[in-house]
């Protein structure tokens, strides 16, 4: 039964899920390549002198301005990680769209338990920007090998993995908490537009506060607070723990949905 | 033995509206029971909360002794559902609609009897395989009503199951109606605003009004106790009225009588005997004047 409400929903959301990892793949390869003629050009040399410290700093500091840095930036740049925030919390708020077009007539009327509905969108959530994460990895993985300058160590493809896997995490954070409104409310861009709004105001409380030291406290809300591509790659901090912490957050949010889906009128 | 389908003391408000206020209404198992009433008056909200889409405020809902919302899986096992509006994936094509839906029953599904039905409802190899945006509106509801069947379901719920269906369509579904209640094992919970099938096709009845049942009795009582009206014609000035008919006389005079009779309709022939009578029109019975009246609240509750 979980399993054709799985097929099912990946099967519709399957065009979204392929689109953007083909865009963030190719951001990838477009990433890489730059930074591979930055570095042919000696441009890196310059970059300490050019980008003000503070940009530097929120960008993760000493890697910055290097081609493992612009590696980095695949998985860093706000743009991905909003991109990739708005698939899972888009596909995690499928139980509300499912209210809101009536759906949910035809299936919950099914000897159907609710609860399988809450994790139906889960594993569709988690395993559909799983996917973009892993294209986006691949892809990076291969680029690399093809373009890394002969002179540069190889980067640890682990410290990659902990990038993309800390990415993750916070993704599937902001997916859980789309679930947990779609979840309560009738309307399925309620439900993602405002999960959307909230972790745009969330990275920029994050960003801020890498300027401005009177947010740092108020950051730590942040998922994006947990995430230090450079620092990770370069191998100076572990993400373990943040890792956890994020995950330990999803699967809270998680289960309040099920209570909030189980409680509700549909 | 338990009602297939009873509610007691049912209450809904959706915050300050009150969508069903103390319904209590029992359909006994193989009965189809028509469920009546106005739009807004809390047809679909009873019909939701017993398939616990909806929960009530109070009271409690049963399908076959088991409570609607503590049993709701169970309970959803023995349902087979027509929602009125007929929610679709757009994108998918008819077989893998059906495919999907079956896959959801805990039972497996009865292609031979799936195939019945595609067949009496004229649904081609080349329509299941289209996709169910490119279908026309009785082809989608053909797919509803089909859906809904082929799990055999103890009860059936149907909201408004012949809604832009054609004629030939509409006499495929009344067939299909009669065989479930001549095998006796399905229950059928019809809500219509069509009164000529409802009066066709049910036992009994149930009409609400503002999430109030107003009235809950079977076609044959109603066709015994709903007044008929007779007009009775002569070739001359009509004679004076006997007595037996006096109280039914609505207007009389020239050379006709019209009466609103009460009852069996031998005892009202039997007054005329004697008199002569040119002709008589009598109106057939007709649900529908009925139920208008108890809409516009102009019949009074009763049972």
């Amino acid at each position: 039964m979980l399993f054709a409400l799985f097929r099912r929903s990946l099967a519709r959301h399957r065009a979204l899920i392929v689109a953007v990892a083909a865009l963030l793949s190719a951001f990838q390869i477009l990433d890489i390549v730059v930074a591979y003629n930055l570095q042919a050009n000696g441009i890196y040399a310059q970059f300490a002198t050019l980008v003000p410290a503070f940009i530097q700093e929120a960008m993760g500091g000493v890697l910055v301005g290097s081609f493992p840095g612009a590696i980095a930036l695949g998985f860093a740049h706000p743009l991905v990680m909003l991109s990739l925030s708005c698939v899972a919390i888009y596909l995690a708020s499928e139980p509300a769209g499912e209210v809101e077009d009536g759906l949910v007539d035809l299936v919950v009327a099914r000897p159907v338990p609710r609860f399988l509905i809450v994790a139906r969108s889960t594993l569709v959530y988690l395993v559909g920007s799983a996917a973009v994460v892993a294209a986006m990895f691949v892809t990076s993985r291969i680029t690399v090998r093809a373009l890394s300058p002969a002179t540069l160590t190889a980067l640890p493809a682990v410290r990659l993995a902990w990038v993309a896997a800390n990415l993750l995490a916070i993704v599937w954070c902001f997916g859980a908490a789309a679930l947990a409104m779609a979840a309560h409310v009738r309307e399925r861009m309620r439900a993602a537009g405002t999960v959307g709004l909230v972790a745009i105001f969330l990275y920029l409380l994050q960003f801020g506060a890498t300027a401005w030291n009177p947010l740092r406290p108020s950051a730590r809300v942040s998922p994006f607070h947990y995430y230090e591509p450079m620092r990770t790659l370069l191998g100076t901090v572990s993400p373990a723990k943040d890792v956890v912490g994020l995950l330990a957050a999803s699967a809270a949010l998680i289960v309040l949905a099920c209570v909030l889906y189980e409680k509700r009128d549909l | 033995m338990a009602d297939a389908v009873r509610t007691e003391s049912l209450t809904k408000y959706f915050g300050a509206v009150v969508a069903l206020e103390s319904l209590n209404l029992s359909v006994a198992a193989g009965e189809v029971y028509g469920f009546l009433g106005p739009n807004g008056a809390g047809k679909t909200t009873t019909i939701r909360i017993l398939l616990d889409l909806v929960r009530a405020t109070s009271g409690r809902a049963l399908i076959d002794g088991l409570d609607c919302r503590a049993a709701s899986v169970e309970i959803r096992r023995r349902v087979g559902y027509l929602p009125a509006e007929m929610p679709l994936y757009r994108e998918m094509t008819g077989v893998g609609y059906l495919d999907f839906l079956a896959a959801l029953e805990s039972r497996p599904a009865d292609l031979s009897f799936r195939r019945k039905l595609l067949t009496r409802f004229d649904v081609s190899d080349i329509d299941l395989r289209r996709r169910l945006d490119r279908l026309s509106h009785g082809m989608k509801r053909k797919f509803g009503i089909i859906q809904a069947l082929m799990g055999r379901p103890s009860l059936l719920i149907l909201d408004e199951p012949t809604s832009g269906l054609d004629p030939l369509m509409i006499e495929a579904f009344a067939e299909t109606v009669h065989e479930l209640k001549s095998e006796g094992r399905t229950t059928i919970f019809l809500s219509s605003h069509v009164l000529s099938e409802v009066e066709r096709l049910c036992d009994r009845v149930g009409i609400i009004r503002r999430g109030q049942l107003v009235r809950e009795t079977s076609i044959a009582d109603l066709r015994r106790d709903t007044p008929r009206r007779l007009r009775v014609f002569f070739d001359r000035p009509a004679p004076p009225l006997p007595a037996a008919l006096a109280g039914a006389v609505r207007r009389s005079g020239g050379r006709h009588w019209e009466l609103e009779w009460s009852g069996p309709l031998g005892s009202a022939l039997d007054a005329m005997q004697g008199l002569a009578v040119a002709d008589i029109e009598i109106e057939p019975f007709k649900l529908e004047d009925y139920v208008l009246q108890i809409y516009s609240g102009t019949a009074g509750a009763r049972d």
